[in-house]
Formats: structure tokens, sequence, C-alpha cells
């Protein structure tokens, strides 16, 4: 049976994508599964930094497209979990080397041998954007508690719904104490805004920039209290019914949203 | 909240924006870093609004069609009734598409198109927008999209200048170097290090502005601390750089002073130990 | 004194030149007996002709070397000897040619770099990458390239044998000019030269430098270095800083190991199949 392929997208860049490709990755194959990320952003490339595999490239997606190499050289595949694999993206090129349809038969190549394809996405909604689309069969929209970023997300949730991916939504960088003194959307909000059915909340931690800039998938370390969390959205992503966290309870700023979503 | 409740019902003043040509022409800033989330379109609103609050003329303007923020962050998205696409097609004048600011006189917005597509704006167009407000504004502020797609082009292609706004960390001072490498070759971009935690630099946990210097080799235009109260800004569409109270308004307002023409000290951090990455020096600077 | 210019090989003899520099360059030539194959060549001479027998025994040597020697540049007393040798003279020593390219203008200059060169560059990191996990597997039949059997192949002795062909490496006939870049080569950015790349700047990370030949860097070399990248194993990487995200010198590639904290300019070149790095100072080069 073949993989799926999932797109990890947000419209807004900075609020999570890459890390959230990473870490969701490193925790499917934490848990078995035979994982391919594929960085889609060439020209801007990433999640080779958040893995640390950044000196082990040779070959990348655009060299693989054209023909240049196989799949499987150009393959990176994680020191920590042999079942992690790493598709980067060109860092010389521009988004227009690939086109839609080599992206879907290149992911599809790839779901024949992998369980997971993560396809993270490049910021906005252009080609880059198009291209990573066209090889995903579901979505997973990241999205901050911010009204910029939320208005982002809508904007692509709605690219989604056009184009007949299933899709669910993370909320990244709650925090807590924020949302408590009311100064930060809650959860709630943001689903009642997007109107999607939620993965997975995830809490504001320092330690990610942290553990990005040194490579590190903060799933591998059990300390970080991140780690169960990403877990969970794991097997939430498997099909198992676990019930959200709830970081927070209070609704805030509902109302401002319900005006800009009917205006 | 309130505010922008009251200001949904309230017409949009026509005023009359710079009617007199004005001679020299204003100055055309495109804002970019590549990496998204990074603070461009809070750096432009916080730039703009500081800049206009020592009497300056200042339009923005919000090249990320499709995807536009500039209005929320400036809390005018009630207002706008045009977009940068109905001005290029002949559908709306300019006068009515610019939003006066409800903070600051001499601000005014003009926002991009919500639901059309960057590939919808030709270069041309775009480089003739902006040498229209040149005319008009001292100061031509363009939100650039992240990227270095067709937004990114046709946002600098009306640009004379470059502020590149980049984060203490790995990823996005990589991008930066990626926009840089793609601007114009003769343009002298300056740097704009945003979000900086001294504590965070002083534990090793974070890339110190050295750090980001040793790669970027910019001249620093700005260092701007990382403080929560930014995101509660952000949503209320009230400037921080208008707080006077606030550290991180006091760093805005030093960019707009330095970008104004007046004198001031090069921005200092106090951060008493080296980032992990000092050691990456380097004997030859410049671009 | 023995140089490669855009237009070929040159054999440069100073105004007091004597029979020395002849066995010097007869010497130099045997080191690397094929390398110079198939070039073209001409001699400059920047005073008085040679003594004829000497220079009649050098240029058999150099033709034997396989250059083609075809003609003399030097002041006019040279026509008569160059037909006695029967060489072309091509009239006045030209001017020295200095390619500059790019002042601050970083350029892609990617036309530069054959197809074959890339495509080279895939095989060897796939046949690498295949060798590597045939190792790991325990499998310890990988033959090496066939060299020998390759040179034989291309020079039409052998008959046809396996019909994968070993990677064949040649040198570009017209030796290699240099790529002279100043300024920082920022992320993103490539520079691929037919020859030598010099760079006066920083290579960020990001950043890809990729050479026939040498490499050189005059600032922190953080990014990309690929020298040799059609074969050369004699090739090198230099830079005031050494820091690079991957090196590849011909068909070797180093990387996740090359972390290290010198402040001093220092040179990679190829040893024992593995690319060594060493402080450029000790490095004895020439």
């Amino acid at each position: 049976m073949a993989g799926r392929r999932i797109v990890i997208t947000s419209g807004k860049g900075g609020v999570g994508k890459t890390t959230t490709t990473a870490n969701l990755g490193a925790a499917l194959a934490k848990r078995g599964y035979k994982v391919v990320l594929v960085d889609t952003d060439i020209g801007l490339r990433n999640l080779d930094l958040v893995l640390g595999v950044e000196k082990r490239i040779v070959f990348d997606l655009v060299e693989v497209v054209e023909g240049r190499c196989q799949v499987r050289q150009a393959l990176i595949r994680d020191k920590r979990f042999t079942s992690l694999h790493l598709l980067p993206a060109a860092q010389t090129r521009d988004k227009t080397a690939v086109t839609e349809a080599q992206m879907d038969a290149l992911i599809g190549e790839l779901a024949e041998e992998a369980d997971f394809v993560l396809i993270d996405c490049p910021a906005g909604i252009e080609h880059g954007f198009r291209n990573a689309v066209a090889g995903a069969r579901e979505g997973i929209v990241v999205t901050t508690p911010e009204v910029s970023a939320i208005r982002d997300a809508d904007r692509v949730v709605g690219k989604l719904k056009e184009r007949g991916l299933p899709h669910t939504l993370i909320v990244n960088r709650i925090r807590p104490e924020m949302v408590a003194s009311g100064e930060m959307m809650t959860v709630d909000d943001v689903r009642d805004v997007l109107r999607t059915e939620i993965l997975g909340i995830i809490p504001d931690d320092e330690e990610v920039i942290d553990t990005t800039n040194r490579g590190e998938p903060l799933v591998l370390d059990p300390n970080q209290r991140l780690a169960p969390i990403y877990l969970k959205i794991a097997r939430r992503l498997e099909g198992e019914k676990i019930p959200l966290t709830r970081l927070e309870s209070q609704t805030f700023l509902t109302k401002l949203f319900s005006i800009w979503k009917a205006g | 909240m309130e505010a922008i409740e009251t200001e949904i019902t309230a017409p949009v003043p026509e005023a009359p924006v710079g009617e007199q040509p004005v001679a020299p022409l204003g100055r055309a800033i495109v804002i970019t870093s590549g990496k998204g989330g990074v603070g461009k379109t809070t750096t432009t609103a916080n730039v703009g609004a500081a800049l206009a609050a020592l009497g300056k003329r200042v339009v923005l303007v919000d090249a990320d069609v499709g995807l536009r923020n500039l209005d929320i962050v400036l809390g005018l998205e009630a207002r706008v009734k045009y977009h940068v696409l109905d001005v290029i097609e002949n559908k709306a004048e300019l006068d009515d598409a610019l939003v006066r600011d409800k903070n600051v006189d001499s601000l005014y917005l003009l926002a991009a198109a919500q639901t059309r597509e960057k590939e919808d704006v030709s270069t041309e167009a775009m480089i003739g927008l902006i040498e229209q407000l040149r005319a008009r504004f001292e100061f031509v502020l363009i939100d650039c999209p992240a990227g270095i797609e067709t937004g990114f082009r046709n946002a600098i292609a009306g640009a004379g200048h470059a502020i590149v706004v980049c984060t203490p960390e790995v990823s996005a001072v990589r991008d930066a170097d990626r926009v840089v490498g793609l601007l114009p070759h003769d343009w002298k971009p300056e740097l704009v290090v945003n979000r900086l935690r001294p504590a965070l630099v002083r534990k090793g946990k974070m890339l110190s502005v050295e750090d980001v210097d040793a790669i970027l080799r910019l001249p620093l235009l700005g260092v701007i601390p990382d403080e929560p109260g930014i995101i509660i800004a952000t949503n209320k569409g009230r400037p921080i750089a208008l707080d006077e109270h606030s550290p991180v308004g006091a760093a805005y307002r030093q960019i707009a002073s330095r970008l104004a023409g007046n004198d001031v000290p090069p921005p200092t951090v106090k951060v008493a130990e080296p980032g992990f990455f000092s050691k990456f020096g380097s004997l030859f600077g410049g671009r | 004194m023995l140089r490669g210019t855009k237009s070929g090989l040159e054999f440069v003899f100073a105004a007091d030149a004597g029979d020395a520099v002849l066995s010097d360059l007869t010497a130099r030539l045997s080191e690397r007996p094929d390398f110079y194959r198939g070039s073209r060549a001409t001699a400059i001479f920047q005073g008085a002709p040679l003594e004829s027998d000497a220079f009649a025994g050098f240029l058999d040597t150099v033709r034997a070397h396989g250059i083609d020697l075809h003609g003399v540049y030097g002041a006019a007393e040279l026509g008569p000897f160059a037909e006695r040798h029967a060489l072309a003279y091509l009239g006045e020593p030209p001017r020295p040619v200095v390619t500059s390219l790019g002042q601050r203008r970083p350029r892609k200059v990617v036309a530069a770099l054959t197809e074959r060169a890339r495509s080279l560059e895939a095989d060897f990191a796939g046949a690498r990458e295949d060798i590597a996990r045939r190792r790991a597997r325990g499998e310890t039949s990988v033959a090496k390239p066939d060299f020998a059997k390759a040179a034989a192949i291309r020079a039409g002795a052998a008959s046809a044998g396996p019909t994968i062909a070993p990677p064949v490496l040649t040198v570009t006939p017209g030796t290699p000019a240099t790529l002279y870049h100043r300024g920082t080569l920022r992320g993103g950015q490539i520079l691929q030269q037919i020859g030598n790349i010099v760079v006066v700047g920083d290579v960020n990370p990001g950043a890809e430098l990729v050479a026939s030949g040498d490499i050189l860097v005059f600032g922190a070399l953080r990014g990309t270095a690929h020298a040799g990248a059609q074969g050369d194993t004699a090739a090198r990487v230099a830079a005031l800083e050494l820091a690079p995200t991957q090196l590849r010198i011909a068909t070797c590639i180093a990387a996740d190991d090359v972390k290290h904290k010198a402040r001093e300019p220092e040179v990679a070149f190829i040893r024992d199949e593995r690319i060594a790095i060493a402080p450029y100072a000790k490095a004895g080069l020439r």
C-alpha cells in the first residue's frame, strides 16, 4: 500500500512549518514508520539545517527531477532514526525549476517506499506553494495565535479546499499565561475562525530556537517538554483518538475575527 | 478592540495627500528578509509610524498580494476600500486607495489585494506606482512578501534601498544572506536584527548580533529586543513605536531617526559573553 | 617556466634562460606524463633563442608527452630559429592575459561547466553511496574503477568489454583560465569554472564554488567548494579561514568531520584517497 502524502503549510512564514515537519517526522520515525521529509523551499532551504544534515547534502530535489541522479542517491538518512529520510531542496536554483506534474510524480514515487511523505511547503502562495501541494493528498495547516498568521492560514485552507485536499490544523506557539490573561487568542478562537479540525496544540518554548540552531529535532530528547506533544500528534495522525491537551479555556478576540470573516 | 469597532462606521477621510508636487523625490525603501515571520511587516509598520511621528510624510505599501497583513498590524483593515491592484488597473484613484493611519496623521497605507495572486502585478506597473508615490511622500516603505519568488521581485523593483530584517536564528540568517545576494549589486542594504533576547545570547542559546554580522556583513541599522508585548501590539493595531515607555518602541524610533538623516549612535546591545557562533569571524568584510 | 592560459600551454623562456631551464621543464613533464596530453602549446622567448640542439631534444620530449607545440613567439631573430625547428613564428610575445570576471558583480557562469562534468559529479557520488551501502552490508566485491583499462578503451586498444563506462576523466583541451571574483558570495550564488577560482571575500553557507582546477578563497570559506570537479585529484582548496559546509575534491567528499577551529590559512588536498587539511604554511606548496 502506498504511503500517505501530507503537505505541511501555513501561508505566513515563520510560524513553525519546518520545525513541525522535522519533529513530526522524527516522532513518526520513532514510532517505527518509514518517513521521508521533502523540502520544497527551493532557494531557501532550511529543513536540512533543522535536522542537522546540511553538510551531507550531495544531491537535491531538482537534480532528481532533472534526472541527474536517482531518488535514493539524493535521500539523506538521519543518523539517529534510520527510518527517517530527507530529500533536500536545491539552494542555488529557484522554484520554477520544478513543475507541479513533476512534483506529483516524485512524491508518488517516494510514497511507494515510505509510510509517510511529509512535504515542507515554502511560505506564501506562489509557485512554490502550488508545487508542494501538487504532490500531496492531505494537508496540515500550521498557524500561530496571531491575527496575521490566522488570516494567511485561512487563505491557505481555502486553497486546500479548492483542491479537495482533506486537512487538519496545528496551532503552534501558544503561551498559556498570555491566553489566561486574555492577551492571546485561545485555540477555540482559532478553530472558530478557521473551522478546521485541530490535530495538535503546541506551546511556545524558547528551547525550539536553540534546538533548531543546533540541528537536533527536540523529539529526540525526552527532557524536552514538547517531545511528548509531537509524539501525541504523530499518534493522532495515525488515526488514534487522543483528546487534545487543553492549555487554556478562555475565549478572546473571537468577535474581532467574526468581523473580518464576515467582511 | 474598541477602537476598531468604532472605526468601522467612521467614514474614510478624503484627505488630499501631498497636493503640491515635491522635489526631490522621496526615498523608496523595501523591507525584506527571505524567511517569513521574522518581523518584516511589524518593522515596516513601526518604522513608518516612527518616521511619521518625526513629521515625515510616509506611505506604507503592502506588496504581499494574496497574504496581506500590514493593514491588520496598523489596525486599518476595516478602512481598506481599494488596493494596489485597483490602482494599477485604474479601477481606483490613488487618493481613494490611500488609507490614513488613525494614530499618526502623516502616515498612509496602500493595502495589497487579498483575493488576487502575486503574478497579477507586473513589475513595470509596480515601478510606476512607486515612482508616483515617491513624488508625494518623503518615505515609501515597501513591505516585501516572504520568499524569493515573483512577489519579492516586484517588491524590490521600485525601491532604491533595502532594509534586511533578520532574527538571530541560523535559518533566518541563511535566508537573509540569500536575499542580499539577489538585491541589485549597487545597493548597500542595512540590517535590522529583530527579536534579540540578550539573556538567551548570554546562555549561548541564541546567536549574538556579532554572530549574525559575521555572516551578513551589513551596516547595522537597528537591534530590536524581543518582548512579549510586541504580539499584543500587533493584535491591537497600534504600532509599539508610538509607545514612549517600551524599549522596543525606542529601538524603532532610533531606526527612524537614523533613516531621517539624524546622527544617531550605532545600536549597542549589552551581552556579556560572545555567542556560540562567534568563532565564525572573517578577515574580509563588505559585499 | 610552464604556464597555462586560455589558449593553451606556454613554455616561457626568460632572457637569461639556459639549458638548465630545459632540463627543469623536461623533469616537470615527466612528473605527470599524461597530464598535458592533447594540449596545444607555444614557446615564448623573452630573449635570445636557446642553443639549437638542446632545444630540438626538448621538442622531442614535449611531443613524446603528447603536447602539440606549434609556434614560437619572440623577437624577429626568432624567425629563422623557428623555421629550423619546423615551427611557426608567431611574432612578438603576447601581452599577458589576465581574466578578470565579475568585479563586484556576482556572475553565474553556468555554461562553463559542461553537462558531462555535471553528470560525472552525479555518477561518482551515487557510486560512493552504493559502495558505502554494500560495505555496510558486508559486501566487499565492489570493483574499483579500472583507470588503466579506461585509458586503453580511450586509446581504442581494447575491444568492447562491459558496456558500463568507467569514470573516464580527460583534461579539457584548452588549458584553464582563472575566474576572479571580488566580494562576498552569498547563499544561493554559484560560481562554476573550467579552471581555477579565486574569491576575494567570504563564501557564505549555501554558496557553491565548482572548479575543474584549484579554489582559492581570500576570506572565510563557509559554503560548499568542489575543486578538481572533472577528476583532477591534484586540485586543492585553500582559504584564509577554511570552514566549509562541504568540501569536494575530484571524487572525494568531506563533511561532518570538517569542524575545526584553526584561525590560520589552510589548504585541503587529497592524500591516500581522502581529503586532508593542513595549515597552508606547512603544506609545502609550490
